[in-house]
C-alpha cells in the first residue's frame, strides 16, 4: 500500500470517528428544520382551555387587574398586551395566556423547547454566532477531508476506477443537475 | 497521547458552552441615541420611510417556526409595528415575547405593488384583501431590556 493511501486510511479513520457526533447534529437538525413550514422543529405546543368570570372589554387599566386576580396563575407574569379590544393577552415565562374579555373564556398556550432538538437545530442554524462559526468551519474542513480521502481508500474494481467511480459520478451529478434545473 | 485528547476535549466542551450561553443581543445591537415612538411613526410612516429608527415596545408576537420577524407594540393600545430581519442573521426565539426589546432598523414602505401580488395570490372564494401600503422596520440589531 502507498503511503498515499496509508495516510488517506489514517486521515479517513481518524477524522471518521470525530466527525461522528456532529454529522448525526447537523444529519438529524437537517432533516427538522428541513420541514420547518410543517411544524415547528424547535417547540412543542401544549394548549389548555378553561374560563373565568368574564370581565367585560372595559379599559385596559380595570380589566388588567381583574384578568390577572380570576387567572390566578400563580408565577410570574411577564407583560400583558390589549391584542383587540375583547381580547387580553398575558405573557408568561413558558408562553401566552389569551383572555376572551366578553366571554371569559381562557386559552392557554405553554411552548415547550423539544428535548436535545432544539440544541441541535441551535447548533446546525448556528443561532449562537461566534464561536460555533469557528467549530462549523473545522467540522466542514473535516468533512471535505474526509470526502476526498474517501475517494482514495480503494482501488481496482471497487475504486475510483470501478463501481467507486460511477457512484461518485452520480452523487456528484445529482446537485449539479438539480442546480441546473432548479436555476432554470 | 490520552493527555492530550482529554485537554481537546474539555477544550471543546468550553467552547461549547460559550456558544450555547444565552445572548440577548441580536445582531448589531442598538446604538445610542434617541428613541422614537412607535406611535409617531405609525401616524406619519411616509416622514420615517428610508429614515434608520430606534424603537422599544413589548414583543407581543414572533415567526415561530423561523425567528425572522418581531411584532412590536406601540406606546399607544392596539397598535404595533412589524421588525423584520434577514433570515438566520438574526433570530429572533419564541422565548422573547412578552419582553421589552429596543430595535435598531429602517423604516420601510411595501407599495402597494408588492402587496397587489399578494392579493393575486388568493385562492378563488377567498375574502377579497385591501391592498394598502405596509409599513415594517428592516431590523439589523436588538436588545432585550433588562437581560
Amino acid at each position: 500500500m502507498s503511503t498515499f493511501r496509508k495516510v488517506c486510511r489514517w486521515l479517513h479513520r481518524e477524522l471518521g470517528f470525530l466527525a461522528v457526533g456532529l454529522t448525526l447534529v447537523y444529519a438529524i437538525s437537517g432533516i427538522a428544520v428541513n420541514h420547518v413550514h410543517h411544524w415547528d422543529p424547535n417547540h412543542s405546543a401544549e394548549v389548555e382551555t378553561w374560563s373565568i368570570e368574564a370581565p367585560g372589554p372595559g379599559p385596559t387599566a380595570d380589566v388588567e387587574p381583574l384578568v390577572l386576580e380570576r387567572l390566578a396563575l400563580g408565577e410570574p407574569v411577564k407583560s400583558t398586551w390589549r391584542d383587540t379590544p375583547t381580547v387580553l393577552q398575558v405573557f408568561t415565562e413558558d408562553g401566552t395566556v389569551e383572555v376572551e374579555l366578553t366571554t371569559g373564556a381562557v386559552t392557554r398556550t405553554r411552548n415547550h423547547r423539544r428535548p436535545l432538538l432544539y440544541d441541535m437545530n441551535f447548533m446546525h442554524l448556528n443561532t449562537g454566532k461566534a464561536p460555533w462559526t469557528g467549530i462549523a468551519d473545522a467540522y466542514a474542513a473535516v468533512l471535505i477531508i474526509l470526502a476526498v480521502s474517501g475517494v482514495f481508500l480503494v482501488k481496482g474494481r471497487r475504486g475510483l476506477a470501478g463501481r467507486g467511480g460511477v457512484l461518485m459520478a452520480l452523487g456528484v451529478l445529482l446537485p449539479v443537475v438539480y442546480g441546473v434545473l432548479a436555476r432554470g | 497521547m490520552r493527555r492530550i485528547m482529554f485537554t481537546t476535549l474539555a477544550v471543546l466542551l468550553a467552547v461549547v458552552a460559550v456558544a450555547v450561553a444565552k445572548d440577548k443581543t441580536y445582531g448589531k445591537g442598538v446604538s445610542e441615541g434617541e428613541f422614537t415612538k412607535v406611535s409617531a411613526i405609525l401616524g406619519s410612516p411616509d416622514d420615517f420611510v428610508g429614515e434608520t429608527v430606534r424603537v422599544e415596545g413589548t414583543a407581543v408576537g414572533v415567526c415561530s417556526h423561523r425567528g425572522c420577524w418581531l411584532e412590536l407594540s406601540s406606546d399607544v393600545e392596539g397598535e404595533s409595528i412589524r421588525i423584520k430581519v434577514e433570515d438566520g442573521v438574526i433570530v429572533f426565539p419564541k422565548e422573547i415575547i412578552g419582553e421589552t426589546v429596543r430595535v435598531e432598523g429602517v423604516f420601510k414602505a411595501n407599495s402597494p405593488e408588492v402587496a397587489e401580488k399578494k392579493c393575486d395570490r388568493t385562492k378563488p372564494g377567498d375574502e377579497p384583501v385591501a391592498c394598502t401600503t405596509t409599513y415594517e422596520v428592516t431590523g439589523v440589531g436588538a436588545v432585550v431590556v433588562g437581560k
